[in-house]
């Protein structure tokens, strides 16, 4: 290339990069940062009290003086309902993934650094858990600690460790038979801080990834659980219960069930996308990462 | 001259090892050999040939399931403790692959401290690094870096410097150059032979080229499934083979190589 | 037969080759030596019509009087199994581990050529034998992990020569082999390419396997052909500094079994690296590396030639008796 020729500005670079993230990363992002916002809005503001009864008011159409989008049948306003729906989703989803993510963690790396021997059991122990029917797991709780967020939440832990270990295993694995890792026991180093120093920062970006991904799973079985009425009880909010009281009521109002089923499905949605769209990001690196 | 080494009758198979058809599930069969202190010693052989597990073997990575596997007179499963980690700081591998045989997320710093770290204890000072550093020829610069930044020849030149960091008696070199250009192999065989010059090391080197082991060894072993079919002093095995499969190999060698009349 | 012009490829604004002149007659064995960097693989793509659709491309390849670089994809397509054949490095990644030999092997001759049915087969089975593989009947229902790796690049051959091409690419085709199975395919390249007058490109970056193969020699450095010319006068009279020194450092084999005066000798080496793409200096890119260098290297040296077919980049050329 001839010399003189101007190189382009530092503005015109971040940009040609910015341009080149994919889209899924842009639409989940922002998918997740609403429901982020809405959710922790919520505790500062909304635009009623929660449980603001309101029997006057009942089924009020989306665009009545003072209510957006209306209000449900003991005419509370559909976005109180929705913003606190979300918080509960965040704090049950939040708590729920982080420990599931945790324990999956310690379980996964333990059995990728186990004997050969055991590994082949142990694994086939993760898999038997993930065949668990997650839901009977809750009814189960349910019945016997009483339904409600804590329920909810134990449920949701219960179902997400064995997904979690079983997708750590695999590149667990991998990395364990790497070259660094053997030079790291050549020089003394014991399998703990291999799995800890060498094993886990590794796979870091599988990690967020995961975890996006748990995220999603989280939000909607929290949903179905509320829907199922073995989640959170009233007074507390929770999109799940929300959509099973609109569908008694699909005479009188059949528009009020998409307010819920779209904050669902919009949320569980932008956790996916977000998910697809690290991975894609972080994918480059993790063939420099050892994780192939 | 001392043997530092002593490797009798060694059987090794690994946990799962799969019988394919003709060899009995043995990586390595009734292998015996000796390692002299301070000597080069290369060990050659195709795939399969289970050199590379033998140098597992030999410096305790591996635990054999029959013979005697003995360093410095004691047999190796007899280190426990803080022998173990004596061991561990007088046998060191230089490995292969220079991109995998450092982990990608840790610094150079990082990297090149964590044997001392391991073994000794302790955290080393800049001024130990640098001088590792400086002694294979790269510069202070380098530690700052992640692997991802720097050529295959710095990687496998930092790898060196790693394994010398703990001042080990023997170094095994496993096939150190075949994943290097020949410019750059030529400059990391070079330094191989200097340092081992300047510390005195015990050098044992695995290698599928049979033109690297005749300039850096003095003592050749000749593997073949699992079981030594030759040894002795390099000048004598190559010019003389006793096995047919060492002469088919040179042969081999030879038609694919260039000709020297000297080694210079 | 193959004539490379004025071959320019730019990737992202960097200059990975650039080959003023190229030739490889019918039936003669070419090899194109360099080490990683040097843009070896990215000609033998360029010829192949196999860049990644960000490359620029400028300048001709010529193939039996037409330009490859010319054609769309639909005839070059044609070109590529029919007349000319490739061989990549690691036949356990080329070969599709879910299908049979036979079936791999005879993709090609259903595409290039006319035969149907039993044919195929006949074909199929006549050419593992050419490629000297133990009992094709059987062979060609098996599977490739059912095959040594020496047997599967032999297979790969098989396919590259299916439909009989005029010129065969081989990309580092014996670097993941051990050294007996490399012999065999490197007289079995040799005996296919004088048996059918075809012309063989190898590319590695092993001189040695180069020497032993080829009767012709083009160095490539830097995405330039810093020499090129025939085989034995190229390794005994190196022109170019780079060629002398990598010579100069390839290990090698004593002669004569003169083992005792190779023990614990250095090997001359090259200063430094060969710089990232985008990194060379002006002039001659090998200049900041060449202990001759002098001040009109940092200008492009001229191409001279020495006898006949002897071509060479450099102001301050080795030569006879210079080392």
């Amino acid at each position: 290339m001839p010399d003189g020729l101007q190189t382009k500005p530092a503005s015109s670079k971040l940009w040609k990069r910015l341009r080149r993230l994919p889209l899924t990363l842009y639409l989940g992002g922002t998918l997740v940062t609403l429901f982020v916002v809405v959710a922790l809005t919520s505790f500062i503001w909304t635009p009623y009290p929660p449980n603001n009864l309101n029997l006057t008011n009942r089924l009020a159409p989306p665009g009545s003086s003072g209510f957006l989008l209306g209000t449900d049948r003991a005419g509370r306003d559909v976005v109180t309902e929705l913003m606190l729906g979300a918080r509960n989703s965040l704090y049950v989803s939040v708590v729920s993934t982080v420990i599931a993510l945790f324990i999956g963690s310690v379980i996964g790396l333990s059995i990728a650094g186990s004997r050969q021997i055991v590994q082949g059991p142990l694994t086939r122990l993760v898999d038997v858990g993930l065949a668990l029917p997650g839901i009977l797991t809750a009814l189960v709780l349910a019945a016997k600690f009483g339904p409600g967020n804590t329920t909810a939440t134990l449920a949701i832990i219960i179902w997400q460790i064995p997904v979690a270990a079983r997708v750590i295993i695999g590149p667990a694995r991998q990395i364990l038979a790497l070259d660094y890792v053997e030079a790291a026991y050549g020089y003394g180093r014991r399998k703990s801080f291999v799995l800890r120093r060498h094993v886990l920062p590794n796979i870091g970006p599988l990690l967020i990834v995961l975890g996006s991904v748990m995220f999603a799973a989280a939000i909607l079985i929290e949903a179905a659980l509320a829907y199922l009425t073995v989640g959170v009880q009233p007074p507390t909010s929770s999109w799940g219960r929300f959509l099973n009281e609109t569908q008694s009521l699909l005479e009188a109002a059949p528009y009020l069930m998409f307010f819920p089923g779209v904050a669902i499905v919009l949320t569980a949605l932008g956790f996916n996308l977000l998910g697809d769209g690290l991975r894609t990001v972080l994918d480059p690196q993790q063939s420099r990462s050892g994780v192939s | 001259m001392t043997s530092l080494v002593e490797v009798k009758n060694v059987y090794f198979h690994y946990p799962r090892a799969r019988i394919s058809s003709g060899s009995s599930g043995w990586t390595l069969q009734d292998v015996s050999l000796t390692i002299n202190l301070q000597s080069t010693v290369g060990i050659v052989g195709e795939s399969g040939s289970g050199k590379s597990t033998l140098v597992r073997v030999m410096c305790g990575l591996l635990r054999h399931q029959q013979g005697v596997v003995k360093f410095n007179g004691k047999e190796i499963s007899e280190f426990e403790g803080d022998g173990a980690n004596d061991l561990r700081r007088q046998n060191q591998i230089v490995f292969q692959n220079p991109r995998r045989s450092l982990d990608p997320r840790m610094t150079i710093r990082r990297s090149l401290s964590e044997p001392i770290r391991a073994l000794q204890d302790r955290i080393p000072d800049d001024e130990e690094l640098v001088a590792s550093i400086e002694r294979v020829g790269l510069g202070r610069e380098v530690l700052t870096r992640f692997p991802h930044q720097l050529s295959g020849g710095q990687l496998q030149r930092i790898g060196i410097a790693r394994s010398l960091s703990v001042n080990p008696t023997i170094l095994y070199a496993d096939e150190p150059v075949s994943a290097l250009d020949v410019s750059i192999q030529a400059q990391v065989l070079n330094l191989l032979m200097d340092l081992r010059e300047q510390l005195g090391l015990t050098l044992v080197m695995v290698s599928h080229d049979l033109g690297v082991v005749s300039r850096m060894c003095e003592e050749i072993i000749v593997m073949r499934e699992g079981q030594v079919v030759e040894s002795g002093r390099t000048e004598s095995v190559l010019s003389n083979p006793s096995s047919d499969y060492t002469a088919a190999l040179l042969k081999a060698a030879r038609a694919a190589s260039l000709e020297r009349v000297t080694g210079d | 037969m193959l004539q490379l012009r004025n071959l320019c490829v730019t990737i992202d604004g960097h200059e990975i080759i650039n080959i003023d002149r190229l030739d490889l007659g019918p039936g003669d064995r070419l090899g194109l030596v360099g080490e990683s960097g040097s843009g070896k693989t990215m000609t033998a793509k360029a010829i192949a019509g196999l860049l990644p659709n960000e490359a620029k491309v400028s300048g001709s390849v010529t193939f039996d009087g037409r330009d490859l670089l010319t054609l769309n994809d639909r005839e070059l397509a044609k070109v590529r199994g029919k007349r000319i054949g490739f061989v990549f490095q690691d036949p356990s990644r080329s070969l599709n581990p879910m299908m049979r030999i036979g079936k791999q092997v005879s993709e090609s001759i259903r595409i290039h050529t006319k035969l149907k049915g039993d044919a195929v087969t006949t074909k199929v089975i006549d050419l593992l034998r050419q490629v000297q593989l133990p009992n094709p009947e059987t062979l060609i229902r098996r599977y490739p992990h059912q095959l040594s790796g020496g047997q599967q690049q032999r297979v790969m051959i098989a396919a590259a020569i299916a439909a009989d091409p005029e010129l065969l690419i081989a990309d580092e085709p014996t670097t993941a082999l051990d050294v007996t199975v490399q012999e065999e395919i490197l007289r079995l390249l040799i005996s296919l390419s004088e048996q059918r007058k075809m012309g063989l490109l190898f590319v590695s970056h092993d001189l040695g396997v180069i020497r032993f193969v080829c009767n012709q020699v083009a160095v490539i450095y830097g995405g330039n052909i810093v020499e090129s010319g025939r085989m034995e006068e190229i390794i005994d009279r190196p022109m170019h500094r780079y060629t002398a020194a990598l010579l100069a450092a390839n290990p090698g084999m004593p002669k004569d079994n003169n083992f005792s005066t190779f023990i614990g000798k250095r090997l001359q080496t090259i200063a430094g690296s060969v710089p990232a793409v985008g990194k060379f200096p002006s002039g001659c890119r090998f200049r900041n590396r060449c202990q001759h260098a002098t001040e009109s290297c940092s200008t492009t040296p001229p191409v001279e030639t020495s006898g006949a077919d002897h071509r060479y980049l450099c102001w301050n050329p080795g030569g006879e008796g210079e080392k």
